[in-house]
Protein backbone atom coordinates (compact mmCIF):
# COMPACT_ATOMS: atom_id res chain seq x y z
CA UNK A 1 0.00 0.00 0.00
CA UNK A 2 1.07 3.51 -1.17
CA UNK A 3 1.25 6.20 1.80
CA UNK A 4 -0.88 9.14 0.35
CA UNK A 5 -0.91 11.67 2.76
CA UNK A 6 -3.29 14.35 0.67
CA UNK A 7 -5.56 11.39 0.03
CA UNK A 8 -6.38 9.95 3.70
CA UNK A 9 -6.78 14.26 4.38
CA UNK A 10 -9.73 14.22 1.72
CA UNK A 11 -11.24 10.67 2.57
CA UNK A 12 -11.82 10.78 6.36
CA UNK A 13 -14.75 11.31 8.55
CA UNK A 14 -13.46 14.48 9.54
CA UNK A 15 -12.55 16.32 6.25
CA UNK A 16 -15.76 18.21 6.62
CA UNK A 17 -15.57 19.20 9.93
CA UNK A 18 -14.82 22.78 10.64
CA UNK A 19 -10.90 23.76 9.72
CA UNK A 20 -10.35 26.82 12.25
CA UNK A 21 -11.81 24.39 15.14
CA UNK A 22 -9.39 21.59 14.39
CA UNK A 23 -6.63 24.39 13.54
CA UNK A 24 -6.91 25.78 16.82
CA UNK A 25 -7.91 22.58 18.72
CA UNK A 26 -3.88 21.48 17.07
CA UNK A 27 -2.02 24.46 17.84
CA UNK A 28 -3.41 25.00 21.31
CA UNK A 29 -2.41 21.46 22.26
CA UNK A 30 1.03 21.75 21.31
CA UNK A 31 1.01 25.19 22.84
CA UNK A 32 0.07 23.39 26.16
CA UNK A 33 2.05 20.16 25.64
CA UNK A 34 4.71 21.50 25.18
CA UNK A 35 4.16 24.64 28.02
CA UNK A 36 3.44 22.03 30.66
CA UNK A 37 6.39 19.62 29.87
CA UNK A 38 5.04 16.72 32.13
CA UNK A 39 5.21 13.45 31.28
CA UNK A 40 1.97 11.83 31.97
CA UNK A 41 0.55 14.64 29.89
CA UNK A 42 1.92 14.18 27.31
CA UNK A 43 1.48 10.40 27.66
CA UNK A 44 -2.52 11.01 28.13
CA UNK A 45 -2.52 13.41 25.22
CA UNK A 46 -0.66 10.85 22.88
CA UNK A 47 -3.62 8.49 23.62
CA UNK A 48 -6.12 11.28 23.41
CA UNK A 49 -5.33 12.17 19.77
CA UNK A 50 -4.74 8.94 18.46
CA UNK A 51 -7.91 8.13 19.42
CA UNK A 52 -9.40 10.76 17.87
CA UNK A 53 -7.15 9.76 14.90
CA UNK A 54 -7.99 6.06 14.18
CA UNK A 55 -11.47 6.22 16.10
CA UNK A 56 -13.28 9.47 15.17
CA UNK A 57 -11.59 10.41 11.64
CA UNK A 58 -11.38 6.41 11.24
CA UNK A 59 -8.17 6.57 9.42
CA UNK A 60 -6.46 3.37 8.93
CA UNK A 61 -4.57 2.59 11.76
CA UNK A 62 -1.56 1.34 9.09
CA UNK A 63 -1.46 4.83 7.44
CA UNK A 64 -1.56 6.72 10.33
CA UNK A 65 1.84 4.31 11.95
CA UNK A 66 3.25 5.24 8.75
CA UNK A 67 2.53 8.75 9.40
CA UNK A 68 4.36 8.20 12.95
CA UNK A 69 7.11 6.35 11.44
CA UNK A 70 8.90 8.94 10.05
CA UNK A 71 9.19 11.39 12.31
CA UNK A 72 10.01 8.90 14.50
CA UNK A 73 12.86 7.64 12.74
CA UNK A 74 14.56 11.02 13.53
CA UNK A 75 12.98 11.73 17.02
CA UNK A 76 14.41 8.46 17.81
CA UNK A 77 18.30 9.52 16.11
CA UNK A 78 18.01 12.59 17.99
CA UNK A 79 16.92 10.87 21.34
CA UNK A 80 20.37 8.84 21.51
CA UNK A 81 22.84 11.45 20.70
CA UNK A 82 20.76 13.71 23.12
CA UNK A 83 21.42 11.17 25.59
CA UNK A 84 24.99 10.13 25.63
CA UNK A 85 26.39 13.04 23.45
CA UNK A 86 24.74 16.31 25.67
CA UNK A 87 24.31 17.43 29.75
CA UNK A 88 26.45 17.64 32.32
CA UNK A 89 25.89 16.25 35.73
CA UNK A 90 26.57 12.72 37.59
CA UNK A 91 27.47 10.54 35.71
CA UNK A 92 24.92 7.28 35.85
CA UNK A 93 26.06 4.67 33.06
CA UNK A 94 29.50 4.14 31.16
CA UNK A 95 29.62 2.69 28.00
CA UNK A 96 33.55 2.43 28.27
CA UNK A 97 33.81 3.53 24.87
CA UNK A 98 35.74 6.50 24.15
CA UNK A 99 34.56 7.93 27.21
CA UNK A 100 31.39 8.37 26.33
CA UNK A 101 28.96 8.44 29.17
CA UNK A 102 25.64 9.32 30.31
CA UNK A 103 24.63 11.62 32.79
CA UNK A 104 21.64 12.91 34.90
CA UNK A 105 21.56 16.06 32.80
CA UNK A 106 21.32 14.04 29.16
CA UNK A 107 18.84 11.20 30.85
CA UNK A 108 16.75 13.62 31.73
CA UNK A 109 17.30 15.78 28.59
CA UNK A 110 16.22 12.28 26.02
CA UNK A 111 13.64 11.58 28.15
CA UNK A 112 11.66 14.93 28.26
CA UNK A 113 12.37 15.55 24.32
CA UNK A 114 11.41 12.12 23.50
CA UNK A 115 7.97 12.54 25.59
CA UNK A 116 7.57 16.48 24.46
CA UNK A 117 7.38 15.45 20.56
CA UNK A 118 5.38 12.05 20.87
CA UNK A 119 2.96 14.31 22.60
CA UNK A 120 3.01 16.52 19.71
CA UNK A 121 2.94 14.28 16.64
CA UNK A 122 -0.32 13.09 16.88
CA UNK A 123 -1.58 16.99 17.37
CA UNK A 124 0.21 17.66 14.25
CA UNK A 125 -1.23 14.43 12.59
CA UNK A 126 -4.61 15.70 13.59
CA UNK A 127 -4.66 18.20 11.32
CA UNK A 128 -2.32 17.30 8.63
CA UNK A 129 -4.28 13.75 8.20
CA UNK A 130 -7.97 15.10 8.32
CA UNK A 131 -7.97 18.28 6.57
CA UNK A 132 -6.86 19.35 3.21
CA UNK A 133 -4.54 21.50 2.78
CA UNK A 134 -7.22 23.71 0.62
CA UNK A 135 -9.07 24.22 3.87
CA UNK A 136 -5.77 24.95 6.11
CA UNK A 137 -4.48 27.79 3.33
CA UNK A 138 -8.22 29.58 3.40
CA UNK A 139 -7.82 29.73 7.07
CA UNK A 140 -4.78 31.17 7.28
CA UNK A 141 -5.49 33.81 4.47
CA UNK A 142 -8.63 34.51 6.68
CA UNK A 143 -6.72 34.84 9.77
CA UNK A 144 -4.65 37.62 8.27
CA UNK A 145 -1.32 35.33 7.87
CA UNK A 146 0.87 37.32 5.12
CA UNK A 147 0.02 36.81 1.56
CA UNK A 148 3.37 35.72 0.69
CA UNK A 149 4.02 32.83 2.94
CA UNK A 150 0.49 31.29 1.82
CA UNK A 151 1.19 31.79 -1.89
CA UNK A 152 4.26 30.26 -1.15
CA UNK A 153 3.03 27.44 0.76
CA UNK A 154 0.48 26.71 -2.27
CA UNK A 155 3.55 26.45 -4.64
CA UNK A 156 5.24 24.56 -2.83
CA UNK A 157 2.49 21.85 -2.06
CA UNK A 158 1.75 21.85 -6.15
CA UNK A 159 5.04 21.61 -6.66
CA UNK A 160 5.66 18.32 -4.36
CA UNK A 161 3.29 16.21 -5.87
CA UNK A 162 5.10 16.98 -9.19
CA UNK A 163 8.46 16.52 -7.98
CA UNK A 164 7.22 13.24 -6.19
CA UNK A 165 5.68 11.53 -9.55
CA UNK A 166 8.95 12.71 -10.97
CA UNK A 167 11.21 11.10 -8.54
CA UNK A 168 8.66 8.04 -9.13
CA UNK A 169 8.99 7.76 -12.28
CA UNK A 170 12.66 8.39 -12.91
CA UNK A 171 13.22 6.26 -9.72
CA UNK A 172 11.03 3.18 -11.64
CA UNK A 173 13.23 3.85 -14.93
CA UNK A 174 16.45 3.41 -13.17
CA UNK A 175 15.55 0.41 -11.59
CA UNK A 176 14.18 -1.15 -14.50
CA UNK A 177 17.91 -0.58 -15.74
CA UNK A 178 19.39 -1.92 -12.78
CA UNK A 179 20.34 1.19 -11.34
CA UNK A 180 20.11 0.26 -8.19
CA UNK A 181 21.47 -3.24 -8.19
CA UNK A 182 24.71 -2.47 -6.26
CA UNK A 183 25.83 0.02 -3.59
CA UNK A 184 27.98 1.33 -6.39
CA UNK A 185 25.02 1.89 -9.14
CA UNK A 186 22.88 2.94 -6.02
CA UNK A 187 24.95 6.32 -5.37
CA UNK A 188 25.64 6.76 -9.58
CA UNK A 189 21.86 6.84 -9.84
CA UNK A 190 20.78 8.68 -7.09
CA UNK A 191 23.42 11.14 -7.97
CA UNK A 192 21.97 11.37 -11.49
CA UNK A 193 18.34 11.37 -10.25
CA UNK A 194 19.36 14.23 -7.67
CA UNK A 195 20.96 16.36 -10.30
CA UNK A 196 18.35 15.75 -12.81
CA UNK A 197 15.37 16.31 -10.66
CA UNK A 198 17.33 19.61 -10.36
CA UNK A 199 17.42 20.70 -13.68
CA UNK A 200 13.83 19.31 -14.67
CA UNK A 201 12.66 21.60 -11.85
CA UNK A 202 14.38 24.69 -13.13
CA UNK A 203 12.42 23.59 -16.52
CA UNK A 204 8.96 23.06 -14.94
CA UNK A 205 9.01 26.44 -13.16
CA UNK A 206 9.88 28.07 -16.17
CA UNK A 207 6.65 26.42 -17.71
CA UNK A 208 4.41 27.38 -15.03
CA UNK A 209 5.35 30.83 -15.11
CA UNK A 210 4.29 30.99 -18.48
CA UNK A 211 1.13 29.43 -18.01
CA UNK A 212 0.65 31.46 -14.95
CA UNK A 213 1.39 34.52 -16.75
CA UNK A 214 -0.77 33.64 -19.81
CA UNK A 215 -3.83 33.47 -17.64
CA UNK A 216 -2.87 37.24 -16.45
CA UNK A 217 -0.75 36.58 -13.43
CA UNK A 218 0.66 40.03 -11.94
CA UNK A 219 2.68 38.49 -9.39
CA UNK A 220 -0.26 37.71 -7.00
CA UNK A 221 -2.46 35.03 -6.69
CA UNK A 222 -6.31 35.95 -6.07
CA UNK A 223 -8.32 34.28 -3.67
CA UNK A 224 -11.05 32.23 -4.68
CA UNK A 225 -14.82 31.88 -2.65
CA UNK A 226 -16.95 29.45 -3.81
CA UNK A 227 -20.39 30.23 -3.74
CA UNK A 228 -22.17 28.53 -0.27
CA UNK A 229 -23.67 25.33 -0.69
CA UNK A 230 -27.58 25.14 -0.67
CA UNK A 231 -28.11 23.02 2.44
CA UNK B 1 -8.49 38.17 -35.88
CA UNK B 2 -4.97 36.57 -35.58
CA UNK B 3 -1.81 37.75 -37.17
CA UNK B 4 1.40 36.73 -37.30
CA UNK B 5 4.07 39.47 -39.16
CA UNK B 6 7.30 37.54 -39.81
CA UNK B 7 8.29 36.95 -36.44
CA UNK B 8 11.71 35.69 -35.66
CA UNK B 9 12.83 34.13 -32.33
CA UNK B 10 16.30 33.03 -30.90
CA UNK B 11 16.60 31.08 -27.82
CA UNK B 12 20.45 31.78 -27.92
CA UNK B 13 22.70 32.80 -30.26
CA UNK B 14 22.89 28.95 -32.03
CA UNK B 15 19.07 28.12 -32.20
CA UNK B 16 16.96 30.09 -33.88
CA UNK B 17 13.55 28.87 -32.90
CA UNK B 18 11.52 30.73 -35.59
CA UNK B 19 13.02 32.00 -38.45
CA UNK B 20 10.57 34.36 -39.91
CA UNK B 21 6.75 33.22 -39.46
CA UNK B 22 3.83 35.08 -41.05
CA UNK B 23 0.23 33.59 -40.73
CA UNK B 24 -3.28 35.00 -40.66
CA UNK B 25 -6.04 33.63 -39.06
CA UNK B 26 -9.68 34.40 -40.00
CA UNK B 27 -12.36 34.68 -36.93
CA UNK B 28 -14.47 31.38 -35.94
CA UNK B 29 -11.93 29.86 -38.27
CA UNK B 30 -10.31 26.31 -36.72
CA UNK B 31 -6.93 25.37 -37.81
CA UNK B 32 -4.12 23.25 -37.40
CA UNK B 33 -0.58 23.90 -37.29
CA UNK B 34 1.04 20.56 -38.09
CA UNK B 35 5.10 19.84 -37.64
CA UNK B 36 6.96 17.59 -36.10
CA UNK B 37 8.70 17.75 -32.55
CA UNK B 38 10.89 20.43 -32.23
CA UNK B 39 9.89 22.25 -35.08
CA UNK B 40 9.02 25.73 -32.90
CA UNK B 41 4.97 24.91 -33.04
CA UNK B 42 5.33 25.15 -29.18
CA UNK B 43 7.27 28.36 -29.48
CA UNK B 44 5.02 30.27 -31.87
CA UNK B 45 2.20 29.75 -29.47
CA UNK B 46 3.83 31.18 -26.97
CA UNK B 47 4.37 34.16 -29.12
CA UNK B 48 0.42 34.50 -29.56
CA UNK B 49 -0.17 36.37 -26.10
CA UNK B 50 2.99 37.67 -25.34
CA UNK B 51 4.24 35.23 -23.06
CA UNK B 52 7.70 36.17 -25.48
CA UNK B 53 8.33 38.46 -27.41
CA UNK B 54 9.63 38.16 -30.46
CA UNK B 55 13.19 39.37 -31.73
CA UNK B 56 11.47 40.84 -34.87
CA UNK B 57 7.95 40.83 -36.26
CA UNK B 58 4.85 41.69 -34.81
CA UNK B 59 1.67 39.86 -33.63
CA UNK B 60 -2.17 41.33 -34.25
CA UNK B 61 -5.13 40.39 -32.78
CA UNK B 62 -8.40 42.14 -34.05
CA UNK B 63 -5.81 44.59 -35.85
CA UNK B 64 -4.42 45.89 -32.96
CA UNK B 65 -0.89 45.02 -32.11
CA UNK B 66 0.25 43.27 -29.59
CA UNK B 67 2.38 45.72 -26.84
CA UNK B 68 3.82 44.60 -23.95
CA UNK B 69 3.26 46.26 -21.28
CA UNK B 70 1.13 45.21 -18.36
CA UNK B 71 -2.29 46.56 -19.34
CA UNK B 72 -2.72 45.26 -22.97
CA UNK B 73 -0.87 41.86 -22.06
CA UNK B 74 -4.09 41.60 -19.88
CA UNK B 75 -6.38 42.58 -22.03
CA UNK B 76 -4.84 39.85 -25.04
CA UNK B 77 -4.33 37.27 -22.71
CA UNK B 78 -7.95 37.57 -21.97
CA UNK B 79 -8.81 37.55 -25.71
CA UNK B 80 -6.17 34.70 -26.71
CA UNK B 81 -6.14 31.90 -24.19
CA UNK B 82 -3.19 28.97 -24.41
CA UNK B 83 -3.93 25.65 -23.18
CA UNK B 84 -0.66 23.79 -22.64
CA UNK B 85 0.21 20.49 -23.71
CA UNK B 86 0.44 19.09 -20.35
CA UNK B 87 -2.07 20.01 -18.15
CA UNK B 88 0.08 19.73 -14.82
CA UNK B 89 2.46 22.53 -15.92
CA UNK B 90 -1.05 24.80 -15.77
CA UNK B 91 -2.78 23.56 -13.22
CA UNK B 92 -1.49 24.90 -9.93
CA UNK B 93 -4.77 25.61 -7.20
CA UNK B 94 -5.19 22.52 -4.22
CA UNK B 95 -8.39 22.19 -5.64
CA UNK B 96 -10.29 22.55 -9.22
CA UNK B 97 -12.52 25.56 -8.94
CA UNK B 98 -9.91 27.72 -7.94
CA UNK B 99 -7.95 26.70 -10.71
CA UNK B 100 -10.64 27.79 -12.69
CA UNK B 101 -11.51 31.02 -11.50
CA UNK B 102 -7.41 31.93 -11.41
CA UNK B 103 -7.53 33.37 -14.70
CA UNK B 104 -11.25 35.53 -14.21
CA UNK B 105 -10.23 36.48 -11.03
CA UNK B 106 -6.82 38.13 -12.45
CA UNK B 107 -9.14 39.72 -14.97
CA UNK B 108 -10.95 41.50 -11.54
CA UNK B 109 -14.59 40.51 -12.08
CA UNK B 110 -16.40 40.81 -9.17
CA UNK B 111 -16.38 37.14 -7.13
CA UNK B 112 -20.23 36.20 -7.93
CA UNK B 113 -19.52 36.78 -12.03
CA UNK B 114 -16.87 34.20 -11.07
CA UNK B 115 -18.66 32.23 -9.74
CA UNK B 116 -20.46 31.85 -12.57
CA UNK B 117 -17.82 31.16 -15.11
CA UNK B 118 -16.74 28.89 -12.69
CA UNK B 119 -19.31 27.11 -13.03
CA UNK B 120 -20.27 27.20 -16.40
CA UNK B 121 -16.75 26.65 -17.65
CA UNK B 122 -16.72 23.01 -15.89
CA UNK B 123 -20.11 22.38 -17.03
CA UNK B 124 -18.62 22.78 -20.54
CA UNK B 125 -15.78 20.04 -20.40
CA UNK B 126 -17.99 18.45 -18.53
CA UNK B 127 -16.52 17.87 -14.90
CA UNK B 128 -19.29 19.86 -12.84
CA UNK B 129 -19.44 17.66 -9.85
CA UNK B 130 -15.31 17.53 -9.13
CA UNK B 131 -15.08 21.59 -7.82
CA UNK B 132 -13.83 20.62 -4.34
CA UNK B 133 -11.27 17.59 -6.03
CA UNK B 134 -7.41 18.22 -5.79
CA UNK B 135 -6.03 18.13 -9.46
CA UNK B 136 -3.01 15.26 -8.71
CA UNK B 137 -6.14 13.37 -7.63
CA UNK B 138 -7.50 13.27 -11.24
CA UNK B 139 -6.44 11.37 -14.50
CA UNK B 140 -5.15 12.79 -17.36
CA UNK B 141 -7.89 13.07 -19.67
CA UNK B 142 -9.85 15.31 -16.53
CA UNK B 143 -6.68 17.29 -15.95
CA UNK B 144 -6.85 18.19 -19.47
CA UNK B 145 -10.51 18.67 -19.50
CA UNK B 146 -9.98 21.44 -16.18
CA UNK B 147 -6.73 23.11 -18.13
CA UNK B 148 -8.82 23.98 -20.79
CA UNK B 149 -12.33 24.76 -18.33
CA UNK B 150 -9.26 27.22 -17.09
CA UNK B 151 -8.94 28.93 -20.14
CA UNK B 152 -12.53 28.96 -20.83
CA UNK B 153 -13.83 30.93 -18.32
CA UNK B 154 -11.84 33.56 -19.44
CA UNK B 155 -14.30 34.02 -22.62
CA UNK B 156 -11.00 33.86 -24.95
CA UNK B 157 -11.91 34.81 -28.68
CA UNK B 158 -9.13 32.63 -29.46
CA UNK B 159 -8.32 29.68 -28.02
CA UNK B 160 -5.19 28.32 -28.30
CA UNK B 161 -4.07 24.33 -27.72
CA UNK B 162 -0.78 23.08 -28.03
CA UNK B 163 -0.93 18.86 -28.46
CA UNK B 164 -4.33 18.55 -27.07
CA UNK B 165 -4.50 15.15 -27.96
CA UNK B 166 -1.27 13.84 -26.48
CA UNK B 167 -1.36 11.13 -23.76
CA UNK B 168 -5.13 10.77 -23.84
CA UNK B 169 -7.00 7.36 -24.50
CA UNK B 170 -9.05 7.23 -27.79
CA UNK B 171 -12.17 7.75 -25.96
CA UNK B 172 -10.72 11.07 -24.63
CA UNK B 173 -9.52 12.33 -28.59
CA UNK B 174 -13.10 11.83 -29.52
CA UNK B 175 -15.03 13.95 -26.63
CA UNK B 176 -12.02 16.37 -26.94
CA UNK B 177 -13.00 16.79 -30.63
CA UNK B 178 -16.49 16.63 -29.98
CA UNK B 179 -16.17 19.27 -27.17
CA UNK B 180 -13.54 21.77 -29.50
CA UNK B 181 -16.46 21.79 -32.15
CA UNK B 182 -18.69 22.66 -30.25
CA UNK B 183 -16.59 25.56 -28.53
CA UNK B 184 -15.88 26.38 -32.57
CA UNK B 185 -19.45 26.92 -33.57
CA UNK B 186 -20.49 28.89 -31.03
CA UNK B 187 -17.59 31.21 -32.56
CA UNK B 188 -15.09 30.64 -30.67
CA UNK B 189 -11.31 30.57 -32.89
CA UNK B 190 -8.96 27.57 -32.80
CA UNK B 191 -5.84 26.67 -33.31
CA UNK B 192 -4.30 23.44 -32.19
CA UNK B 193 -0.89 22.14 -32.74
CA UNK B 194 -0.75 18.84 -33.46
CA UNK B 195 1.13 15.55 -35.75
CA UNK B 196 -1.72 13.61 -35.68
CA UNK B 197 -2.56 13.50 -39.32
CA UNK B 198 -5.94 11.32 -38.68
CA UNK B 199 -7.17 13.62 -36.84
CA UNK B 200 -6.49 17.00 -38.56
CA UNK B 201 -9.00 16.60 -41.67
CA UNK B 202 -11.83 16.17 -39.46
CA UNK B 203 -11.39 19.29 -37.63
CA UNK B 204 -9.41 21.45 -39.71
CA UNK B 205 -10.95 24.10 -41.84
CA UNK B 206 -7.22 25.33 -42.85
CA UNK B 207 -3.65 23.82 -42.09
CA UNK B 208 -0.03 25.55 -41.97
CA UNK B 209 2.39 23.38 -41.94
CA UNK B 210 5.89 24.71 -40.03
CA UNK B 211 9.48 22.70 -40.64
CA UNK B 212 12.41 24.02 -38.47
CA UNK B 213 10.64 27.56 -37.99
CA UNK B 214 9.73 28.38 -41.17
CA UNK B 215 6.32 28.11 -42.31
CA UNK B 216 6.08 25.72 -45.35
CA UNK B 217 2.78 25.63 -46.49
CA UNK B 218 -0.96 26.49 -45.86
CA UNK B 219 -4.26 25.69 -47.23
CA UNK B 220 -7.32 23.52 -46.79
CA UNK B 221 -6.42 19.39 -45.95
CA UNK B 222 -6.58 18.22 -49.44
CA UNK B 223 -4.43 20.87 -50.80
CA UNK B 224 -1.78 19.89 -47.93
CA UNK B 225 -2.21 15.95 -48.13
CA UNK B 226 -2.07 16.51 -51.85
CA UNK B 227 1.52 17.42 -51.78
CA UNK B 228 3.56 14.43 -51.02
CA UNK B 229 6.75 16.62 -51.32
CA UNK B 230 5.60 19.08 -48.32
CA UNK B 231 4.60 15.98 -46.14
CA UNK B 232 7.85 14.37 -46.42
CA UNK B 233 9.95 17.54 -45.32
CA UNK B 234 7.64 17.63 -41.98
CA UNK B 235 8.15 14.52 -41.02
CA UNK B 236 4.34 13.80 -41.60
CA UNK B 237 2.41 11.59 -43.12
CA UNK B 238 -0.56 10.54 -45.07
CA UNK B 239 -3.63 10.07 -43.12
CA UNK B 240 -3.94 6.35 -43.22
CA UNK B 241 -7.55 6.53 -44.80
CA UNK B 242 -5.58 8.68 -48.05
CA UNK B 243 -2.68 6.26 -48.19
CA UNK B 244 -5.44 3.57 -48.78
CA UNK B 245 -6.76 4.61 -51.36
CA UNK B 246 -3.63 5.66 -52.72
CA UNK B 247 -2.68 1.79 -52.84
CA UNK B 248 -5.86 0.91 -53.96
CA UNK B 249 -5.24 3.28 -57.44
CA UNK B 250 -2.09 1.71 -57.91
CA UNK B 251 -4.26 -1.86 -58.13
CA UNK B 252 -5.79 -0.20 -61.53
CA UNK B 253 -8.57 1.77 -59.77
CA UNK B 254 -8.80 5.74 -60.96
CA UNK B 255 -8.84 8.02 -58.10
CA UNK B 256 -9.18 10.86 -60.28
CA UNK B 257 -7.02 12.82 -58.28
CA UNK B 258 -9.58 13.29 -55.51
CA UNK B 259 -8.03 11.30 -52.52
CA UNK B 260 -10.52 10.50 -49.03
CA UNK B 261 -9.14 12.39 -46.00
CA UNK B 262 -11.68 11.49 -43.40
CA UNK B 263 -13.59 7.92 -42.96
CA UNK B 264 -17.23 10.14 -43.77
CA UNK B 265 -15.36 10.98 -47.73
CA UNK B 266 -13.64 7.74 -48.24
CA UNK B 267 -17.10 5.80 -47.39
CA UNK B 268 -18.67 7.62 -50.00
CA UNK B 269 -15.99 7.66 -52.52
CA UNK B 270 -16.25 3.62 -51.48
CA UNK B 271 -19.68 3.53 -52.38
CA UNK B 272 -18.73 5.44 -55.62
CA UNK B 273 -16.31 3.06 -57.14
CA UNK B 274 -18.50 -0.25 -56.31
CA UNK B 275 -21.71 1.50 -58.32
CA UNK B 276 -19.46 2.58 -61.24
CA UNK B 277 -17.92 -1.64 -61.24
Amino acid sequence: MKFDMDYIAHHNELTEFNPYFKLFLSIILLIVTLALDNLYFDVFIFVVMSIVILAIAKINYRSYLKFLSIPMAFLIITCIFLLFFFGKGDVIYETGIFGIVVTTDSYHYAVYTFMRVLGCLPCLGFLALTTPIAKVLNCLRTLKVPKILVEIALLMYNSIFIFLNEIDTMQKAQNSRLGYHSYWTSFKSLGALASTIFLRSLDKSETLQHSLDSRGYDGELPVYKPRKMEE
Amino acid sequence: MLEVKNIKYAYNSEYQALKGVSLKIEKGEMVALLGKNGAGKSTLFLHLNGIYEPDEGQVFIDGEELKYDKKSLLKFRQKVGIVFQNPDDQIFAPTVEEDVAFGPLNLGLSMEEVQDRVEEALARVGMSGFEKTAPHHLSGGQKKRVAIAGILAMKPEIMVLDEPTAGLDPQGVVNLQKLLRQLNDEGITIVISTHEVDLVPNYAQRVFVLVDGLLIAEGTPKEIFAQPEILEQANLKLPIVTELFQELEQEGFDMENDYPLTIAEAKDKFLDLLSKN
